[in-house]
């Protein structure tokens, strides 16, 4: 059963089969290409953090070189610590993850009920409904913020995270809604109504059968959530003064600072949402599996 | 069939827990600003590390009771002292800017008591600093707290090519040019930097230096044939600067890494080149134009928000104007005393070195002080972009300065008219609006 070519030149007792590796040799490149995008996308990704990351823990002078080496070789953490012990970086931190965490509670429990509903219902305005939510999104915050914040000092939920989580939450429940909507219409219908013949009340059905299949979309809109929170600067400075988020509290900073600081604190601010990102992730692996089909 | 929605008591412990925390911080927050028992806001000292050493001297200097510094960009304090004062309810007391930063503010401003202003009088602030606190009212707005000038940076290494002649210490604006060319040809690139970058300090440069040097005045003169030579000027030594001014905000960083050997900037934006090889570098005065030495001084103030708590801020502002405070944010933050002080003779040498070079601009023959803007308000930041404007127009896209100059002088017009300003040094006070010539 040997197919070694070499066997010519012993004692052939049976003829090599022929096979024909063409349709194999073809699947093996089809994979090494997929195998060098799959890097090359990785590299994209990776490249700028890495570069991020060996500015921020290197010294000041060995940033004025040029070329920049590659590798860490003027190693220090002295503008990491300078920049991690300024006066509420770590509070600042706390406030930006808790302001993110109930972002994205607030937008998904009021938002994937309103996708729920633009999936599942046909009402009268549904299309003008779909287009007039992105609307919130076309009013620029610098004209809301005087009034936003004056009625925030008024209210007493200036200077306050929750009133950032609300802020946020108002400008994230158009895209939480339009996701939703379509990961909810990609759940069959069928299940659903599978469910109800078996004895589930509605919301029996949707928390049982449709919650679950819809989940890895949910997790996709919820990182996008936590991420445009995470990001927001604008309508956070306005709204907070000593209880700010990371982004309001360093930003402007940074702006001003020598370039050692900027790469320090841009290492500082992506590496929480990179592991928000990578806790989300396993609710997205199976994504491809069960809903988008 | 009833299936059993399954949540495990670990899922469910860990869950609360998370959302009890959440909502716990949501409600009250962490503190970013030290938490202090009375809050200062400023638009100074943003860099991380000035920031740090003035929270220092603040902890050292101030005893009446313990200030938190939080600090901002101009338009975000705009909107925060115009919805905090708006809505009575205050989260700060005392307001620390340049005079263009608080001038926007000037209706939501307390008055300054008559009894402070005295009392910074006799510290020895100058009467026309004093003046500059009334932002073109009847009343103080603000005490002065801190001065600063431009100079410029220069590496020593730039001094082989300078012209025959020439004395770094008191350069004309014609060696300048000459310098840079001559530096340009014999390394091979430019040498020299301008700030002209997004938040470069570059329109300060043609409003109080090329202007004033050149024509004496920089409103009344603004189409005079000096300022069209001053444009013209400005447009052949841009030909010999590094391209990549445009990027430039703060010139220390180019310098310290030697991109460019010679640059004019604000000091504090300076005062990191020479910090680590303090020996390689010299710091002079601007350079001399034919009508003198033309300098802007940048004036910071300290004011108090409308419905704040004024006896504490003033008790505040009384130590803020000690020499003893005044001395330490020369020497840790690079800006000078407004007060009379007597400077130390061992300063840390980068500052020394600024120390000098802004001594020796306001002691020369023909000095010419021009102030910030007085009295535009709001058209303040538009009359710094027709500067801007006319910088683009002139040397990035090589227009003709006898062309471009006069088409802008109906705009600066517009401007003073909507504003009702009157004219501010270099040019002569005179009665009603000023007119641009």
């Amino acid at each position: 059963m040997t197919s070694r070519p070499d066997t010519e030149h012993g004692t052939a007792t049976t003829a090599p089969i022929e096979v024909d590796k063409r349709p194999l040799r073809r699947h093996q490149f089809n994979r090494a290409l997929i195998q060098l995008a799959c890097i090359l996308i990785s590299l994209f990704m990776v490249v700028p953090i890495y570069l991020i990351t060996i500015s921020a823990f290197s010294t000041r002078q060995g940033l004025n070189e040029f070329p920049q080496p590659l590798w860490p070789k003027n190693f220090s953490t002295e503008t990491m610590a300078t920049f991690l012990n300024s006066t509420g970086i770590l509070a600042a931190t706390l406030n930006s993850l808790t302001v993110g965490i109930g972002t994205l509670v607030l937008a998904s429990l009021v938002g994937a009920p309103a996708g729920y509903a633009i999936a599942r219902f046909a009402f009268r305005g549904k299309d003008p409904y779909q287009l007039f939510l992105l609307f919130t999104r076309a009013l620029p915050i610098v004209v809301l913020s005087i009034p936003l914040a004056q009625v925030f000092l008024a209210t007493g939920l200036y200077d306050q995270p929750i009133g950032v989580i609300l802020l946020h939450t108002a400008l994230s429940l158009p895209t939480t809604i339009l996701i939703t909507s379509s990961v909810f219409l990609s759940v069959p219908i069928d299940a659903e109504e599978a469910a109800r013949i078996f004895g589930c009340t509605p919301v029996g059905a949707f928390l049982r059968v449709v919650l679950p299949l819809a989940l890895p979309g949910i997790a996709a809109s919820a990182i996008f959530t936590f991420v445009t929170s995470w990001n927001e600067v604008l309508g956070a400075t306005i709204l907070t003064f000593s209880n700010r988020t990371l982004p309001a509290q360093v930003l402007s900073t940074l702006g001003d600072s020598p370039v050692a600081f900027r790469f320090a604190g841009g290492l500082a601010m992506i590496i929480p949402s990179i592991i928000f990102i990578a806790i989300m992730r396993k609710y997205l692996l199976n994504m491809w599996g069960t809903t988008i089909r | 069939m009833k299936a059993k929605l399954t949540l495990s008591r670990r899922a469910l412990f860990g869950t609360s827990a998370a959302v009890a925390a959440t909502g716990t911080l949501a409600a009250c927050g962490a503190s970013t600003s030290g938490g202090g028992d009375f809050a200062m806001i400023s638009t100074q000292f943003t860099p991380v590390e000035e920031k740090q050493r003035f929270e220092e001297i603040l902890s050292e200097h101030v005893s009446t009771t313990s200030v938190s510094y939080t600090t901002m960009t101009a338009p975000e304090m705009l909107t925060q002292v115009t919805s905090q004062v708006g809505s009575g309810n205050l989260q700060f007391g005392l307001i620390g800017g340049l005079h263009g930063d608080l001038q926007p503010l000037a209706e939501n401003l307390e008055d300054i008591d008559e009894a402070l202003v005295e009392t910074a009088r006799a510290a020895g602030i100058a009467e026309d600093l004093l003046e500059l606190g009334k932002l073109g009212g009847e009343t103080t707005k603000y005490i002065p707290w801190m001065q600063a000038s431009y100079v410029m940076a220069v590496n020593k290494k730039a001094l082989e090519w300078l012209p025959e002649g020439a004395d770094v210490n008191a350069l004309t604006y014609e060696q300048v040019l000459e310098w840079a060319t001559a530096a340009n040809e014999a390394n091979g690139s430019p040498v020299f930097g301008f700030p002209a970058g997004p938040k470069g300090l570059y329109h300060r440069f043609f409003q109080g230096f090329q202007l004033p040097s050149f024509t004496g005045g920089v409103i009344t003169t603004f189409q005079s044939p000096e300022a069209i030579e001053s444009w013209q000027w400005m447009k052949d030594f841009w030909a010999q600067c590094n391209p990549s001014s445009t990027n430039y905000d703060f010139m220390q960083e180019p310098l310290a890494s030697g991109e460019v050997l010679v640059a004019w900037d604000h000091v504090a934006r300076l005062v990191g080149a020479p910090q680590d090889n303090p020996d390689d570098w010299v710091m002079v005065p601007s350079p001399t134009g034919p009508q003198g030495l033309g300098y802007m001084l940048v004036i910071g103030g300290l004011a108090i928000p409308k419905g704040g708590d004024v006896e504490t801020a003033a008790q505040v502002i009384e130590e803020f104007l000690k020499p003893e405070m005044q001395i330490a944010t020369l020497e840790k933050n690079a800006f000078f005393p407004v007060v009379e002080a007597e400077i130390p003779s061992e300063l840390p040498p980068a500052i020394q070195l600024e120390f000098d070079a802004v001594n020796a601009q306001q002691g020369a023959d023909g000095a010419i002080v021009a102030l910030p803007p007085v009295g535009l308000g709001e058209q303040d930041g538009e009359l710094s972009q027709v500067f801007k404007d006319c910088f683009a127009e002139i040397c990035l896209d090589g227009g003709d300065p006898g062309t471009v100059i006069p088409g802008k002088a109906e705009q600066v017009q517009t401007l003073l008219d909507t504003a009702e300003a009157s004219c501010w040094d270099p040019d002569p006070a005179g009665d009603g609006v000023c007119q641009v010539g």
